[in-house]
């Protein structure tokens, strides 16, 4: 069960993009859960996560020529959908 | 033996391949996962002015930047080839290529992304030269423009005169004269309507109107357009409410009057296409980065076959047609260019006899103001 308190993956998520997509982030990855899972942006699941590193992996691929920075991003989108500790 | 028969057929298969795309009469470019270019045809080779060893390898929206038709640099989420991976569809756009000598070419693209057990492998996107089309579409709209203008005078001094008809400054009318001068005043406005959705196209079209942005609260922009519809709503005898939900400020830095302008045809048309005794419901939602504006009425609703079509130019659902003769279907063709220069998105959700919800979204800011304080400037790096 989620926490209220907790931030949720999605959350999480944005915060993570935020990072490296700025203001942008919201949008890339709301528009990525709408279209390929085709659910709420809010619902995302760890496996969902999962599901959709490689539509995010190209995506951010047409944003920047710069493959060390794509790693950097998937690795941690990737260490998000893998981690065990909390929220959903 | 049987290996290298299995080689000679791969090695066939893979010239059969290369044959095709290069036969392929449009432009096409293919590109890895890394959106770097795998393939290009010799069309496209032409058409952009490039060897193919200079394009080869490169990072697609780096080498061919892409423009909007206003000339400035598309932002790269914006791209045809991003959108196509956002969605996992295939996406069809017009839009400007730099060529290698500078000169921007105009195009026609159709781009998917190339899959493979459901995996993205990277994008093929076709393009062709519409230079001869834009030039005729120029024409076309400038004719509009210049037609328009001249309509609108003759107009106003019907308009003006009907007025004074009407008031009585020319003398006494009979009942009868006076109903038919409020049918040539009712008229007019129609008329004067219609020249101003005309004249928004063609600016549209033509990328000549520039927002002036300034904060404002959008319930509050709502409220007004409410107030300015409440005729044409009583009329039908419609009911309307606004409503805000959720907590959050609606306030955000937008052009006024464009923004005017959409909810006045979204609501508008709301009310013409719901039968009398219905409802025109108005949400207002603040969420983070965006206000989300939703529309709801209890209209005839929108053919499921022709939904994909309903923001294309003229074009009007059949169901309407048959009820309503006075439309031109330029209405949401015009709001879906508004809302794209407010740097937002609309979409609708419809069913026959139910009703429709149209909504939309529009950033606090504008789209070309989000890349600020990016870790790597991934939003900022333009084409």
């Amino acid at each position: 069960m989620t926490n209220s308190h907790q931030p949720i993956l999605y959350d999480k998520l944005i915060r993570l993009t935020h990072v490296y997509l700025g203001p942008a982030a919201d949008r890339f990855i709301s528009r990525q859960i709408q279209n390929h899972l085709n659910k709420e942006p809010r619902d995302l699941t760890r496996e969902d996560l999962l599901q959709l590193i490689d539509w995010i992996r190209v995506t951010v691929s047409l944003l920047t020529d710069d493959n060390e920075v794509v790693e950097e991003y998937i690795a941690q989108v990737r260490n998000l959908a893998m981690a065990q500790d909390e929220g959903n | 033996m049987a290996k290298r028969t299995s080689e000679v057929l791969s090695s066939e298969k893979r010239a059969e391949a290369n044959a095709i795309f290069n036969s392929i009469g449009d432009g096409a470019i293919a590109t890895d996962e890394f959106g770097r270019i795998t393939r290009v045809n010799p069309v496209a080779l032409k058409l952009l002015q490039y060897t193919e060893s200079e394009l080869l390898g490169e990072w697609f929206p780096k080498i061919v930047v892409a423009m909007e038709l206003n000339g400035k640099v598309l932002n790269l989420i914006d791209r045809p080839i991003t959108r196509a991976f956002l969605t996992g569809q295939p996406v069809a756009a017009k839009l400007f290529y730099r060529r290698k000598d500078g000169q921007p070419l105009p195009v026609s693209i159709n781009v998917s992304p190339i899959l493979l057990n459901g995996k993205p492998l990277g994008a093929i996107e076709l393009f062709r030269d519409i230079t001869v089309e834009e030039e005729i579409d120029r024409m076309k709209s400038e004719f509009i423009s210049l037609a328009s203008h001249q309509l609108r005078t003759p107009l106003s001094a019907i308009k003006t005169y009907s007025h004074m008809l009407v008031d009585g400054y020319m003398g006494k009318i009979t009942p009868t004269q006076k109903k038919a001068l409020h049918t040539i005043i009712s008229a007019t406005n129609r008329m004067n309507e219609l020249i101003s959705t005309l004249l928004n196209i063609t600016r549209i079209e033509s990328g000549s109107i520039a927002a002036t942005p300034k904060v404002l609260k959008v319930d509050r922009v709502v409220e007004e357009v409410l107030k300015e519809l409440a005729l044409m709503a009583a009329d039908k005898s419609i009911a309307t409410s606004l409503k805000v939900s959720g907590k959050g400020s609606t306030s955000i830095k937008t052009d006024n009057l464009i923004l005017k302008e959409i909810l006045t045809n979204l609501i508008s048309n709301g009310i013409k296409y719901t039968p009398e005794g219905g409802r025109i419901d108005v949400t207002v939602k603040p969420r983070l980065a965006d206000v989300l504006i939703s529309i709801t009425d209890t209209g005839w609703g929108i053919p499921k076959d022709v939904q994909n079509q309903i923001f294309s130019k003229f074009f009007r659902a059949h169901n309407i047609v048959r009820r309503e003769t006075t439309g031109t279907g330029l209405g949401l063709y015009l709001v879906r260019g508004l809302i794209d220069i407010l740097g937002g998105r609309i979409w609708f959700k419809s069913a026959e006899q139910a009703g429709t919800t149209f909504t939309f979204v529009l950033p606090r800011n504008k789209v070309f103001d989000e890349t600020k304080e990016s870790k790597a400037g991934l939003g900022a790096i333009k084409g």
